[in-house]
């Protein structure tokens, strides 16, 4: 059976375009999560024909079908639970239109951010929900997530820019979904439903975008707080007073020193800083913002408060933040840096709390965990810090996640902000969504009724994470 | 499997989080598109190995092979992962096992036997002088471009000391014969006590520093700080060779050289510490020279985006690489230029003032 099922992937796409050796099978297997899961084949789609095809013979089959973009995601999206394809959509990387007249741009969904937004400066032009990864990420990944990242505060997330979309059905249909106009009513807007489907739903092959002029002037700045609260407080206030940052993150003390170690930036080894930005097509209003971003930080008590125009001395900084991530992973000796309950929304009054809450359930179980984010936009991200090989340190993250997910839906947060649920926090999703999962399977159906797109995924997903899937660490799997 | 050197890195590849960041510019990856050939992929095999999850083949051998040690992939990890450390202890590891490709055998026999890669007798004309110069087996198979490298010294007053030569060892090493490098280091010594060393091939550069503990110093840095300001109307591009650049940060000499030469200097888009390997590094072009010539075409049509008269490098692995990119490209009839080795613009220029 399987030999058959390759020989027919390979009549589709070409011998050249599908490999399923041992060694692809793990590899396209992880992604930037904590699970692990052999794909049985990968298939690489060059034209949408392709995609029509292998859909139309996986749901003949039942055969699960997992797209993939540069496997990024931190919650397991891209990880084939059950195996079948994995569908590596980077090879669809053309960029089909930029219309600069009408503010929108086409493309397939294997373009990378940075490279489209590369091609778009050459228009003053950029697309603005990059999240800190858009120099590997590509957009049809980015949709499926509704990623965000820094600069959300400001532009927003992935479905406020995605005008259109065609997509593949299960069985293998070809729809073509929105528009290109900036606003619509006709009907149902199904391609903002297919916006953070996670793959469950439809494969994404092209993506019609809004785009924005870019900014004549941004100011980058930076504060330092002796008090985490102080820090939160003072996003509370930037955001309660109506200003319209482009950037406002935070960076609770591990975070700072992680990156110093790192990358050698020299920030100030204080509790909290805050990275702010305004931007603008005239210096007087990002002066306005950046006045009063400042008035607010100083009345929260934040001090070495610095401004910067220049763009290499904001690059440098933003560097910091940029790759925060891969940091923290070289936090303590032993130690590594998971992604688990990483990415959660949070009403803005509660953000000071939210990061305090972070560090007590951590020093509880004798963890390490961070709080940084893009606060502005009511994200705030935390990574789990603990040695991998001990078993019960595993258990003890589990219950943190818990107690962190508790505590978010009790304040009125929500799951995820911008990584998207996948396997890692569908237990949390399920019990903050319970009211409408069976609405959301029935939607599922709908879409895909053999349930091959990314099963067992989100409101399908196994309940607990820590047996969902064997785990990347170590020799041992904790299931 | 407790013994192998792969399970040193064992902790390191707990810390890689798999970010994927590593797949900015990797060329390999670039050129075949699969991910399994990615640094990340690389790194997840090295584990699976380890954890016993696959059994060593020459089909994961051959993965670990196709790799060009650019270490670019370690200049984009902020959790600063020793990829290229892990992707030549896997190398070791295999070779121990026996899977060895007869190809880098027969290198590796060539280099023990005859001191160089060639299996040829090269020596060079010895000399005494103020410093060593050491060439290199790529320079040393062209002795033409060493004595104008030699000759532009001795014009700028500087006298360089030409001993006996053998290959430092760097693809032994880094082929994974761990064993045979251990015995050919007291060789290598034995000719080069000395602490101080000039050497005229980047990968040799790198290799005596970090091997060896040598104070070397690159022949850029040499002539960036003794050849005097000239006029020219050249325009060049500058290709960074992996080892100069990332290896030994030597980024602003070469510059400095075509400055004081007064030739234009049109950069590539990857330039610096993120410029893009030649496809010939790490052994590549000998476990799979359609990968390293794909590699090489890739750069050599960046270089051609700039209209700069020529592709210039200081580097005779890259040189010779992109060379014979420059060949193909024009008997496919595509736009490129042509490829000099830096010294043969130096020479050139210096020609109307000597």
């Amino acid at each position: 059976m399987s030999d058959l099922i390759l020989k027919r992937l390979q009549e589709i796409v070409g011998v050249e375009n599908v490999v399923s050796d041992p060694l692809s099978k793990i590899v396209y297997g992880s992604d930037s999560s904590v699970h692990s899961s052999p794909a049985d084949y990968i298939v690489r789609p060059l034209y949408i024909e392709h995609i029509q095809q292998v859909l139309k013979f996986a749901n003949s089959k039942r055969i699960p079908v997992v797209p993939r973009g540069s496997g990024s995601g931190m919650s397991g999206h891209a990880v084939p639970i059950d195996g079948g394809i994995v569908l590596d959509m980077k090879q669809m990387n053309k960029i089909v239109e930029i219309n600069p007249e009408n503010l929108y741009c086409r493309v397939q969904p294997g373009v990378i951010d940075d490279r489209l937004n590369e091609k778009l400066a050459k228009h003053k032009l950029f697309y603005p929900p990059a999240p800190a990864s858009s120099n590997i990420a590509t957009i049809g990944g980015e949709i499926s997530t509704n990623a965000s990242g820094i600069r959300s505060v400001k532009y927003g997330a992935t479905r406020d820019y995605v005008l259109g979309l065609k997509v593949v059905l299960a069985n293998g249909d070809l729809v073509n979904l929105g528009t290109v106009t900036p606003v619509e009513s006709s009907g149902y807007q199904i391609h903002r439903l297919i916006v953070g489907s996670e793959g469950t739903l439809a494969v994404i092959v092209e993506a019609t975008l809004k785009l924005i002029p870019i900014p004549k002037f941004r100011c980058l700045g930076i504060c330092s707080f002796k008090r985490l609260s102080d820090a939160g407080d003072s996003i509370s206030a930037i955001i309660s007073a109506g200003l319209r940052p482009s950037m406002l993150e935070l960076m609770d003390n591990i975070a700072i020193k992680a990156v110093n170690s790192s990358l050698d930036l020299g920030l100030p080894d204080v509790e909290a800083i805050i990275f702010f930005e305004a931007d603008g097509m005239v210096k007087e209003e990002v002066d306005y913002q950046i006045d009063g971003i400042e008035d607010r930080c100083l009345a929260n008590h934040g001090f070495s408060l610095e401004t910067s125009y220049d763009p290499k001395q904001r690059a440098k900084l933003y560097l910091g933040r940029k790759k925060l991530f891969p940091s923290l992973s070289r936090y303590k000796d032993g130690y590594v840096c998971t992604s688990l309950a990483d990415d959660m929304g949070i009403p803005y009054t509660k953000m000071a709390e939210c990061a305090e809450m972070i560090h007590k359930i951590s020093n509880k179980y004798g963890l390490i965990m961070s709080a940084y984010g893009h606060c502005g936009s009511g994200c705030m991200h935390t990574k789990i810090l603990f040695d991998p090989n001990d078993e019960y340190k595993w258990l003890d993250a589990e219950n943190a996640v818990e107690e962190i997910y508790s505590y978010v839906r009790e304040i009125g947060g929500t799951t995820s902000a911008e990584h998207g649920v996948a396997l890692s926090k569908a237990q949390a999703f399920k019990e903050e969504k319970k009211d409408s999962l069976e609405l959301m399977r029935s939607i599922k159906k709908a879409f895909d009724p053999n349930g091959i797109l990314n099963p067992h995924k989100l409101q399908d997903a196994p309940s607990r994470w820590i047996d969902a899937t064997a785990i990347r660490y170590g020799k041992e799997n904790f299931r | 499997m407790s013994d192998n050197k792969l399970k040193k890195w064992a902790p390191e590849m707990d810390i890689c989080i798999r970010c994927g960041y590593c797949l900015e510019q990797c060329p390999v990856f670039d050129a075949t598109g699969w991910e399994t050939d990615s640094p990340r992929g690389k790194v997840i095999i090295a584990h699976a190995l380890l954890n016993g999850q696959i059994e060593p083949s020459s089909e994961i051998a051959k993965k670990f092979y196709q790799c060009v040690s650019c270490k670019d992939c370690m200049a984009r990890c902020s959790a600063n992962v020793p990829v290229y450390e892990i992707i030549n202890s896997a190398r070791s590891f295999l070779v121990k096992l026996g899977l060895i490709d007869q190809t880098h055998k027969s290198v590796i026999d060539k280099v023990i036997e005859s001191g160089n890669i060639f299996g040829q007798e090269l020596e060079p004309d010895k000399q005494d002088g103020d410093f060593t110069l050491y060439i290199g087996c790529q320079y040393l198979s062209r002795m033409n471009l060493v004595k104008k490298y030699i000759k532009v010294l001795e014009r700028i007053g500087l006298k360089p000391r030409i001993k006996e030569e053998i290959c430092c060892g760097y693809p032994i090493k880094s082929l994974g014969f761990d064993d045979e490098i251990e015995n050919y280091h007291n060789r290598f010594q034995e000719i080069f006590p000395e602490k101080d060393i000039v050497t005229l091939c980047p990968t040799c550069a790198v290799f005596l520093k970090e091997e060896y503990g040598k104070n070397v110093k690159h022949i850029t840095q040499v002539l960036a700080e003794n050849l005097p300001e000239c006029e020219s109307d050249i325009s060049v591009t500058y290709h960074d060779p992996c080892d100069l650049s990332r290896g030994l940060g030597i980024i602003d000499e070469p510059r400095q050289i075509l400055e004081k030469l007064g030739v234009e200097l049109i950069e590539m888009p990857r330039n610096r510490e993120s410029s893009y390997c030649c496809g010939g590094g790490g052994g590549l072009l000998m476990s799979d020279v359609g990968l390293s010539d794909k590699i090489a075409r890739e750069r050599m049509l960046e270089a051609a985006s700039t209209g700069a008269d020529y592709l210039v490098t200081p580097c005779p692995t890259c040189e010779k690489v992109l060379k014979t990119s420059y060949m193909s490209l024009k008997s496919d009839g595509i736009k490129t230029i042509p490829v000099r080795n830096l010294i043969q613009i130096i020479e050139k220029v210096l020609k109307n003032y000597y």
